[in-house]
């Protein structure tokens, strides 16, 4: 019998110890983006080697793992980088969101509420909030120390005097712990009063960027808005086509030529149990 | 004879690792931390297991005297390959048993507020943990939740109060007793009762 091909999970033991130091800081201080040394990992940058690091760095063999891309665990990017851990770590996985024990995700929270044993690894294109209206890293870093977000405010403000309302669907900022503003990552707003008092620990890893942040469990993360214009999520006027949900994020399909549509949720798993089939 | 460290390096680190991160991701919870290893006297096994699961070339770390053995010195050269300084404010990680004379925490490295993260980690070997004590709240606690650690005094607490007030900036505390681990980070506020 050969040798095992791969380290435990991939990574070599001094990457591992480097973010898992990450980790325990970013725990520490929710919010603030710790920089790490981010590794080449054999999938290219975009495809979540920061949240594929991150899951490299926490798991453990009795671990179940599940991976979702924008809610679906049967996608190309979910699916390999599943297949990436049972080669490498040869730990169980799941689609179901309940019988997971770490879950990795693309750009979603599942809707089934996530438990305290839980673990949600986030995969994070630009992990800073405020880099599209300040692109200098020394300057933003600043503005983080300081506690100076009012540029952001200005951005939500200015959606609001052009299109009357909050334009920001996705990767909408929020403040952990009356502190750091952060980028959720590209998910949905719909997800955002998910992130807040959630029982599970969040980590997100930013892999090009090489920044690792966190939410520990049961804290207070504040979507921004105004007192006049307060956060709102998406709303559907019908419920999804599959299983009739009325309280889930749902995608639009386009079903032919002639414009029809139809619109489905976007949690796989979240779906099929509705539908008695999970 | 140098004392054996981790038997499965990638296994037993991961699980150590996942201990240590749910305690520092829940301040004041009590989390077990078993390990297989054998640590030089006084080092406990769980202190051990911190250390070789988070020390490494990279970071200096720094023990009180009554870890300053040449066994505990030579141990953490061997099996994690960690520089021990004389110096407390560059090291990374800092050892320290209940039973002595703490270094105050503002000695430790603090980080700064533009990168707060460039900061010490105490370790703080202990006896044991109580339920009543100080009260924690913040980030990872839901409401408040009683914590007490045997042999830590007033004056601990106090410090570590003032070491909160400084966030972001300020060190992050790994305690260790015999199987168990649990942590307090710089984010969590501390009530201490006008009895303790």
């Amino acid at each position: 019998m050969n040798a095992p091909a791969y380290n435990f999970a991939y990574l070599n033991e001094q990457t591992k110890r480097m973010i898992r130091r990450a980790l325990l800081k970013a725990i520490a201080i929710p919010g603030y983006q710790v920089p790490f040394a981010s590794r080449e990992m054999p999938m290219p940058y975009g495809w979540g080697t920061g949240g594929v690091q991150v899951t490299a760095a926490v798991l453990v063999p009795e671990d179940r793992l599940k991976v979702i891309d924008q809610g679906a665990d049967d996608t190309t990017n979910a699916v390999s980088i599943r297949k990436f851990f049972v080669r490498t770590a040869g730990v169980a996985t799941t689609e179901r969101t309940a019988e997971a024990s770490v879950i990795q995700t693309r750009h979603r929270i599942p809707e089934t509420p996530l438990a305290e044993h839980q673990i949600l690894v986030f995969q994070v294109p630009i992990p800073e909030p405020l880099r599209f209206l300040e692109p200098r890293e020394t300057e933003t870093r600043t503005m983080h120390a300081l506690e100076e977000y009012g540029v952001m405010h200005v951005k939500l403000y200015e959606d609001i005097a052009q299109y009357g309302e909050i334009a920001t669907t996705y990767a909408y900022p929020a403040k952990v712990a009356g502190r750091y503003v952060f980028d959720p990552s590209p998910i949905p707003k719909f997800d955002n009063p998910k992130l807040d008092d959630c029982p599970a620990l969040q980590l997100f890893g930013a892999g090009r960027e090489k920044r690792i942040y966190a939410v520990p469990p049961y804290t207070r993360v504040k979507s921004l808005d105004f007192e006049d214009h307060p956060f709102e999520v998406q709303s559907w006027t019908e419920p999804c086509a599959l299983c009739g949900s009325r309280d889930s994020f749902l995608d639009e399909i386009v079903m032919d030529d002639a414009g029809a549509r139809m619109f489905v949720c976007s949690d796989t798993d979240f779906c099929a149990r509705k539908r008695g089939e999970g | 004879m140098t004392e054996h460290g981790f038997s499965d390096v990638a296994v037993d680190s991961a699980h150590a690792f996942r201990a240590i991160m749910q305690a520092m991701a829940r301040p004041g919870r009590v989390t077990d931390l078993a390990v297989r290893l054998d640590a030089p006297a006084p080092l406990l096994a769980s202190t051990a297991a911190v250390a070789l699961t988070l020390c490494d070339f990279q970071t200096p770390v720094w023990l009180t005297p009554a870890l300053r053995s040449d066994r505990v010195m030579h141990y953490l050269r061997f099996h994690a390959g960690a520089p021990v300084t004389p110096e407390i404010e560059s090291a990374q990680f800092v050892f320290a048993t209940a039973e002595e004379v703490l270094p105050a925490p503002e000695l430790l490295l603090q980080g700064t507020h533009e990168y707060p993260d460039r900061s010490a980690t105490l370790i703080l070997q202990v006896t044991g943990f109580a339920a009543d004590g100080v009260r924690l709240s913040g980030p990872g606690i839901r409401g408040s939740e009683g914590f007490g650690v045997a042999g830590l005094d007033a004056r601990f607490w106090t410090a570590m109060a003032a070491n909160h007030a400084c966030f972001p900036v300020g060190i992050d505390v790994i305690f260790t007793a015999p199987g168990q681990v649990a942590a307090l980070p710089r984010s969590t506020e501390i009530r201490i009762p006008e009895a303790v």
